[in-house]
């Protein structure tokens, strides 16, 4: 089987012409142009990445079998959480935030969950008051901003 | 001796209390680095970027102690390569052939001592060769205009894969999508490319959020597909009884490694595998059918990890003296100077005068440091191996994310960070190399920059670039690094396999 390449060989063709077709867009610069302008660069950088992209259709590699089904899954659980670890550092406060995020991914990852939370805890406290207290960096508290001491 | 007074300056700063604080510290994070399952040297340099940043370190205090970092991992790979038969990255693959069978005759702790030696002896050669090549190829390198920079950058990229390496157009597919990321932002004379107004596209995207999201996050995702959450079992480590006799016996092993490895890591395109391969191999054929290698020899672990440490103190040639790097860690350091706005290059070596020898003299104590700390200190070293991985990547990318986070505090560049993560798994599953993306991000400034002066100069003459003797040169040279996977790559490809009886995992 050998979809993967070519597939990744369109698309990146298709990245390829899109960028290029983008360097027609861009303003002229300040002063009018010189020899090498803002479009030259991209340019060439379309051009090699289109002929090395249809190297890839041509002659592409026997595929890597794709985690599909329970692991599948498991990967999509993982970057959810990644995003909401993102989403909710601000608002949640980073101990809690971290908390969840480190305890869902130990969690996820095979350990039991109380062992899992109990680890994102620890860790989170622990880096919270490293960075708050030796490093001087103000990591957000959010729902814990009552604790603060001023 | 003009070096030697720039040495003892280096000394100087290096000696510091501080600084020499932080290389501890350096070598002694590195050492855990190497030693953990699944935080290979790079990734491990790239998760303590953002915190070098934070903490407001000093340039050369940074430096030397992610330097240090560097070292340490080195030292730290063997110990799973010897105890759990693991290679923490592709050059510590030699190093299991004779350091696990050592381990399970009961002999763990000779073999880690053993290694720790030769690693020692092995930096220590190619720091000695780092010192006297490096000034030589600065002042060489003063002679390079912009075409023949261009050119230097090209061979960069094409030798990247090396040698051994599967599919050189991969490597250029990779090559060309880290370099279009660089182009996105407002260029040199002032026009938005790619930016498609949002404004945190202004300045371009920060190849730090890149790297730690291509390395850190996507080997997380890896983990998850592979199941590897339960970690290996421990293997027992008996108590040292290792005599002067024994250090002897693997001096020469040693020493011939060490050079071998800083040959290999000085040429574009060998890299740190290649040296420990050939330091394996030599030892091979000159004792002959007095070793019993494969089963336990200790020549056969001092050998190619001397070599391997060799060619990873030889990679920081390149990289100090011309700006190019040669493997994946030694890119990450360079995307610690360019972001502390040190241009690396020739020019370093009289602007930064008081960095590169700082670092270079911190290349030299660390490792005296790394000897003493890695004797004694193993056992600790040992019990941390048994973190299961299922504590460990949630914890180490959580630190990735306060990193990431506290260089801004934006939750926009943790999206970033995520999205790249994501990109480096698929990148990584089609198996196309991420060294090249980061290097694209890293040099493509450089490289337009370097077009745009070339051209200006000629006044839109396009020959320029292949217009003297030294360009040409530098033009073969990537041509052949993009040819000669092709036909002498599947030879030693299988050379390698037959050795070592595996694949192995992705480069360093």
């Amino acid at each position: 089987m050998t979809f993967n390449d070519r597939i990744f060989g369109i698309l990146m063709i298709v990245l390829a012409v899109a960028y290029g077709w983008g360097t027609t867009q861009f303003n002229e610069p300040f002063g009018g142009t010189e020899a090498v302008g803002p479009e030259t660069f991209p340019r060439l950088l379309a051009a090699v990445l289109a002929l090395s992209s249809l190297y890839m259709i041509v002659r592409p590699d026997p595929d890597n079998a794709w985690p599909w089904s329970r692991t599948g899954i498991e990967l999509i659980v993982a970057v959810v959480v990644l995003i909401f670890y993102a989403a909710l550092l601000q608002p949640l406060g980073f101990i809690i935030s971290t908390t969840l995020a480190v305890g869902t991914l130990c969690w996820r990852m095979g350990s039991r969950p109380v062992k899992a939370y109990v680890t994102g805890a620890v860790s989170g406290v622990v880096v919270y008051l490293l960075f708050n207290f030796a490093l001087d960096l103000a990591l957000p508290l959010g729902l814990l901003s009552f604790l603060e001491v001023s | 001796m003009e070096t030697l007074g720039f040495l003892m300056d280096g000394f100087g700063v290096a000696l510091q209390p501080h600084n020499l604080m932080f290389a501890l510290i350096g070598a002694f994070l590195g050492t855990l680095i190497g030693a953990l399952p699944g935080l290979g040297p790079a990734n491990g340099v790239a998760i303590l970027i953002p915190l070098a940043f934070t903490l407001g370190l000093a340039p050369e205090t940074a430096m030397i102690m992610l330097t240090s970092v560097y070292a340490g991992a080195m030292y730290g790979g063997r110990i799973s390569s010897i105890l759990l038969n693991i290679p923490g990255d592709e050059p510590a693959m030699m190093t299991c052939l004779d350091g696990y069978p050592m381990a399970q005759q009961g002999k763990a702790s000779e073999a880690l001592a053993i290694s720790a030696v030769a690693s020692f002896i092995g930096s220590l050669i190619a720091t000695i060769g780092l010192i006297l090549l490096a000034p030589l190829l600065a002042d060489f390198a003063l002679t390079f205009g912009p075409a023949e920079y261009f050119a230097l950058f090209l061979l960069a990229f094409a030798t990247l894969g090396g040698i051994t390496g599967k599919n050189p157009m991969k490597t250029v597919v990779a090559a060309a999508i880290g370099l279009m990321i660089a182009t996105v932002g407002i260029d040199n004379t002032g026009v938005q490319r790619y930016t498609f107004g949002v404004l945190e596209l202004y300045e371009g995207v920060d190849f730090i959020i890149a790297i730690v999201g291509l390395f850190a996050i996507s080997e997380l995702l890896f983990f998850i597909e592979e199941k590897a959450g339960g970690g290996k079992e421990k293997m027992a480590v008996n108590k040292l009884t290792l005599k002067w006799k024994d250090i002897r016996n693997i001096l020469p092993s040693s020493i011939r490694g060490g050079v071998l490895g800083f040959i290999a890591g000085v040429l574009p395109g060998a890299g740190a595998s290649l040296g420990s391969f050939i330091g394996y191999t030599l030892e091979k054929k000159v004792i002959g059918k007095k070793g019993f290698f494969g089963q336990g020899d200790p020549r056969g672990v001092a050998g190619p990890e001397a070599g391997n440490n060799g060619a990873s103190s030889g990679a920081l040639v390149p990289m100090l003296t011309l700006g190019v790097p040669g493997s994946g860690t030694t890119a990450v350091l360079l995307a610690l100077l360019i972001s502390l706005n040190i241009t690396p290059g020739p020019l370093m070596f009289t602007q930064n005068a008081d960095i590169v020898w700082g670092v270079i003299a911190a290349l030299l104590i660390g490792n005296f440091l790394l000897l003493i700390l890695n004797i004694p200190l193993v056992g600790i070293f040992v019990k941390l191996l048994s973190v299961p991985p299922m504590y460990l990547l949630p914890v180490v990318t959580m630190i990735a994310f306060v990193g990431i986070y506290s260089i801004s505090n934006t939750t926009f560049d943790l999206y970033f960070m995520v999205a790249f993560g994501v990109g480096g798994y698929v990148l990584r599953k089609l198996e196309i190399p991420l060294v090249p993306v980061i290097l694209g991000l890293l040099l493509g400034p450089e490289m337009e920059k370097n077009l745009r002066h070339a051209m200006d100069i000629a006044d839109g003459d396009w020959t320029i670039l292949w217009d003297s003797g030294l360009a040409i040169g530098l033009w073969v040279f990537a041509g052949l690094g993009l040819i000669l996977p092709y036909i002498v790559g599947p030879l030693l490809r299988r050379r390698m396999k037959v050795t070592t009886g595996t694949g192995g995992p992705e480069g360093d």
